[in-house]
């Protein structure tokens, strides 16, 4: 396989869903196997592409290239970084884990199976993709399979179902039913998904085209326009044209992130979602958001990030606040994971912030581990719901003596969402706060009271589902027993533990793809970061040189190590 | 002006499909009449045969570049012309398939229906060739006069013929609108034929005369605010008569305003762009926001069917090779989209025998297959990747920014989330509610095969697009003779944001 890795895991999860379309509802063993083998093969694939990725190489690494429209200038274009490599892993590891999660799914399993697997491959289409069109294209992808998902698997909110309505449920197909922000059914948290992130994506789609036309080069590549496009200093409106792009591509992809004030979507989705879709939604799709804006606005517009990325340094702030004090008061097991997930997701946008190689290197390696948190974190939510049928805290407690496993996985999964040492949240976390202190007091600080928050919600949280005096309605809840169950929360678990005590490789990779993008921005060379002096190490190329030169670093550096800028190969 | 008539026999060639389609009319014609006995369908399958023989001729044609032109330049067949005619002859194939099971049902005149269809399709395939003002009147009269009787097919339905009388009387009016301009461009600049006009001066008698041959074809297509007749009659005809008229007319309208606009008026670019950009965007937005309140499957398809060609407008308003070209590719998605859309709508109106959108609770329990190609069908028409909707939307959209349409874009792509809204709410009803009634629902033969065609075509062009984006391309290359930059005589009167 070796260089078609990324063809591997990109389309094992189509042909999946494509096999699933010719297999009958009858044979429901049949289904999930084929379900889980082509997530298999994924996982397999990007395993393989972790391992395999050359971190002293850099760059853009398994690169394929296949020409797709000649009048348009598109082509399908992949290719990992070090910042795609362990997304592309965690998507894969989330799909699988997912399938295990919703092994139980009687009605429309087959169904439920092909949207989940499109929607994984989609995601990860947007991870590996190097051209803005099949950016877009995927991101876009990924919105109508949650549609569905939620539509047909998710579950109402307790309030909805005790709402009463005058006028029957006729409501709910009218303009009004959208403009009703009381309204809790899994319907309207659907359609406002869809909606909400069709009305940002059409505005990144602005920023895609007007790339397009002023670099005057008509082609989406990526690696071209950044080589290439020279977007500054147009003035247009008052403003400058660099701005508007920026703007229309970071509001435009920050609406999936979650930031602060375009998050309305996201928990309400969280709640409507069947568990699977929880995990691949706060696992791996928010992160579309922070990484389609480094690869379009960080790679395209490095100077322009370099000046208006202080929006997200305040933004993040009420991300980490507003979703922390919700989280705190949210009586819904999902509201309280949802909202903590828009929280820990303004950490990445403060690490995104401060630009510098440890704290995007931290955002990262963030986005990585939250999402093995927050999946371990919604597939026990999830296991609680469908054995309880209710997501009200204060009416569970005490299910620590029906379900042990699963209590003493839940606290694993809040010690790595509070990020404990030895996760790899926490060395995440660390970075992001060590690396972002210059920069952004205040915001720091504002980020240690969300981890504080954090503490307090989860345990919460904890104290509710699992301790306590035992309900009695529920005493016939029972534990994780099985294998299929047990699987995907200790894949999870041990995935987080794993890189939190051996952190070394998934360090050097994310470092070989944060290097270059920060050289870019900042134009200064990295202090050595690495350990016992291996990792990183390559040279600088300027644009406009044919030779590799060492950069001169700024005065404080007695070694300079040196970044690649990422050639594709 | 003498008019001589010497054909040879390579000039007949020209017209062979024409001339086929016409002696396959009479033939069907006399096979109903003469053997009464002769199951209906039979006739269907008959014409289908005849169609799909002169889409073998077109596509040779097509393959081997015959082109040339007859009458004194009246009649013109180029590769434009070759690909509006498989177009419209692909569209009324499918659209006499999928109408065989509807047709049925009627009391009388069944064997008519199937004359009607294909008489209306050779009207279309004289439109997309016609190259001067009047054989553009004479050929849409005729098109236009075999979609009156169709319309109000249905005697004794009110809805049908109120249908039915709605679309004569705009119709009639549309008509004289046209000649009404036609005779004033005559007066102006003495020339019939588009190509000769290219050097004619903007007086206001031929601004006028022009606006009102754009308003009649602005009936054709359906564009606000020339679309009043399309959700009654949409609403009231057929549905395998209104699945043909949301596609096979438009087609033909717009290989007709192509020629106008960029050959006749190539020189007038900055004065009509601000006519179409009006146009197109009063037609997605109104369009778009009248088809949320829709209760009807047939009204919201109307209604997105005017939002499509607000889109398609998008395109024309660019006026350039690749606005054309995008134009072309667009026609092709949404065709497939559309009639496969109106297939599901006619076979599950067959089963349950009504259209409206409440109806279709649950559908995705009763027929996995029809939901799912509906889900796709309206998708695509959303402009969701990867359907053949977005890449049509995308190329018009890459088109008119080169243009600089920038407004028109912002509109455009707003549009994409409003309509979202309604498709949406289709996919909520077929997915996520429960049926009332969880019988299956039986689809016939020809029925599946319209629908597997109308899902290839969605999903092949929207995953491969190159082979359909070669072929339009090619087939709008003689436009770069007209649209160049050398052209427009005053520059882009829209700077960004403007």
């Amino acid at each position: 396989m070796g260089e078609y890795a990324l063809l591997y895991i990109l389309f094992a999860p189509f042909a999946g869903a494509l096999a699933l379309i010719f297999i009958s509802n009858r044979q429901p063993l049949l289904v999930r196997s084929v379900a889980a083998s082509a997530a298999l093969v994924s996982l397999l694939a990007s395993l393989y592409l972790f391992y395999a990725y050359d971190p002293v190489k850099g760059g853009f690494q398994f690169v394929q290239k296949y020409a797709w429209s000649k009048q348009l200038g598109i082509s399908l274009h992949l290719g990992v970084d070090g910042i795609g490599t362990p997304l592309v892993l965690a998507s894969s590891i989330l799909l699988f884990a997912g399938i295990f999660v919703s092994w139980h799914i009687k009605d429309r399993a087959k169904e439920f199976y092909i949207w989940l697997l499109i929607l994984a491959a989609a995601t990860i289409g947007v991870f590996m993709s190097l051209d803005l069109f099949f950016l877009y294209f995927f991101y876009e992808m990924s919105v109508i399979p949650m549609y569905l998902l939620l539509g047909m698997w998710g579950s109402h909110t307790k309030k909805y179902l005790e709402m009463t309505d005058s006028e029957g449920l006729k409501l709910r197909d009218s303009v009004g039913f959208i403009l009703n922000f009381g309204s809790n059914s899994k319907e309207y948290a659907a359609m406002k998904l869809v909606l909400f992130l069709s009305a940002f994506a059409v505005a990144a789609l602005m920023g895609i085209l007007l790339i397009y036309k002023f670099s005057g080069l008509n082609t989406f590549d990526i690696l071209v326009l950044r080589e290439q496009a020279n977007l500054m200093n147009i003035p247009v409106l008052g403003t400058t044209l660099d701005k508007i792009i920026w703007v229309l591509v970071f509001f435009g992809f920050a609406s999936i992130a979650p930031l602060w004030p375009l998050h309305s979507w996201s928990p309400v989705g969280h709640a409507a979602a069947p568990a699977a879709t929880s995990m691949l939604h706060a696992g791996v799709l928010m992160k579309l958001g922070h990484f389609s804006i480094i690869r379009v606005a960080f790679e395209i517009l490095p100077e322009t990030t370099r000046e208006l990325m202080p929006i997200a340094a305040v933004l993040c702030m009420f991300s980490i606040v507003y979703g922390g004090f919700v989280a705190f008061y949210a009586k819904d097991t999902k509201y309280v994971i949802g909202y903590s997930s828009s929280s820990h997701m303004g950490y990445v946008f403060l690490g995104m912030a401060a630009l510098n190689y440890i704290s995007l290197s931290g955002a990262v390696i963030y986005m990585f581990a939250h999402a093995m948190a927050t999946g371990m974190l919604f597939a026990m939510a999830g296991w609680v719901y469908d054995q309880t049928h209710t997501r009200d805290i204060p009416s569970l407690g005490g299910l620590s003596n029906k379900m042990p496993f699963i209590s003493v996985c839940f606290v694993v999964g809040c010690m790595a969402s509070i990020g404990m040492p030895g996760t790899v949240n926490f060395i995440a976390e660390i970075m992001i706060i060590v690396g972002s202190w210059d920069k952004y007091p205040l915001q720091v600080i504002v980020a240690m009271l969300g981890i504080v928050l954090t503490l307090a919600y989860l345990f919460k949280m904890m104290r509710g589902l699992f301790y306590g005096p035992m309900n009695q309605k529920y005493s016939h809840a029972h534990d994780a027993i099985s294998a299929v169950d047990r699987l995907p929360l200790l894949i999870m678990i041990s995935i987080s533990i794993g890189f939190g005590i051996f952190p070394m490789h998934l360090y050097d990779v994310v470092r070989s793809g944060v290097d270059p993008l920060v050289a870019r921005i900042t134009r200064v060379v990295p202090v050595a970061q690495t350990h016992e002096g291996s990792g990183v190490r390559s040279e600088v190329i300027i644009p406009g040189t044919t030779s590799t030169v060492p950069v001169v670093a700024s005065k404080l550096l007695p070694l300079p190590s040196q970044v690649s800028r990422g050639e594709g190969e | 002006m003498t008019f001589s008539l010497n054909l040879s026999f390579s000039d007949l060639l020209l017209l062979l499909p024409e001339i086929f389609v016409t002696c396959w009319l009479c033939v069907v014609l006399i096979v109903d009449f003469s053997f009464s006995r002769v199951p209906k369908e039979r006739l269907a399958y008959l014409s289908v045969a005849g169609l799909v023989v002169t889409l073998g001729c077109l596509a040779w044609f097509d393959m081997n570049h015959v082109s040339g032109t007859l009458f004194g330049n009246m009649f013109v067949l180029d590769r434009m012309a070759i690909f509006f005619k498989i177009v419209i002859l692909g569209a009324t194939i499918l659209v006499i398939l999928a109408s065989i099971e509807y047709v049925n049902r009627f009391t009388l005149f069944r064997g008519e229906y199937y004359c009607l269809v294909v008489m209306s399709a050779l009207g279309m395939m004289f439109m997309v060739s016609a190259n001067d003002l009047l054989s553009v009147f004479v050929s849409i009269e005729f098109a236009t006069l075999g979609f009156y009787v169709l319309v109000s097919y249905l005697r004794d339905d009110l809805a049908s013929n109120e249908g039915g009388l709605k679309f004569f009387i705009l119709g009639v009016l549309a008509a004289g609108l046209l000649a009404y301009g036609i005779s004033l461009v005559y007066g102006e600049t003495g020339k019939l034929v588009f190509s000769d006009m290219a050097s004619a001066q903007p007086t206001p008698g031929l601004v006028i005369g022009f606006l009102l041959i754009f308003a009649a074809l602005g009936f054709k297509v359906g564009a606000v605010p020339f679309h009043s007749w399309i959700p009654d009659t949409y609403h009231g005809a057929p549905t395998p008569v209104t699945t043909f008229l949301s596609i096979a007319p438009k087609a033909a309208a717009f290989a007709i305003l192509l020629r106008i606009f960029l050959v006749a008026l190539g020189t007038f670019k900055p004065l009509w762009v601000v006519l179409l950009v009006a146009v197109s965007i009063l037609s997605m937005t109104y369009a778009n926001i009248v088809a949320i309140a829709q209760r009807n499957i047939k009204r919201l398809l109307a209604y997105s069917g005017i939002a499509q060609v607000g889109n398609v407008l998008i395109g024309l308003a660019a006026g350039t090779k690749m606005g054309n070209d995008a134009i072309l590719f667009y026609l092709l998605a949404y065709l497939f989209a559309n009639i496969g859309a109106f297939a599901v709508v006619i076979a599950v109106s067959q089963a349950i025998g009504t259209d409206e959108i409440s109806d279709y609770r649950g559908l995705s329990r009763r027929s996995p297959f029809l939901a799912f190609a509906m889900l796709l069908f309206l998708l695509s028409l959303a402009g969701v990747p990867p359907l053949a909707g977005f890449i049509g939307k995308l190329y018009i959209f890459v088109a008119a920014i080169k243009e600089g349409l920038y407004t028109l874009i912002v509109v455009g792509l707003v549009n994409i989330v409003i309509s979202m809204y309604y498709y949406l709410i289709v996919v909520k009803q077929m997915y996520i509610n429960e049926p009332i009634n969880p019988s299956p629902i039986a689809i016939s033969g020809p029925m599946k095969t319209v629908i597997y065609v109308g899902l290839a075509g969605t999903l092949v062009i929207g995953i491969y697009p190159q082979p359909f984006t070669d072929w339009v391309v090619s087939a709008t290359l003689m436009f770069a003779n007209f649209i160049g930059p050398s052209v427009t005589v005053a520059p882009p009167v829209h700077s960004l944001g403007g």
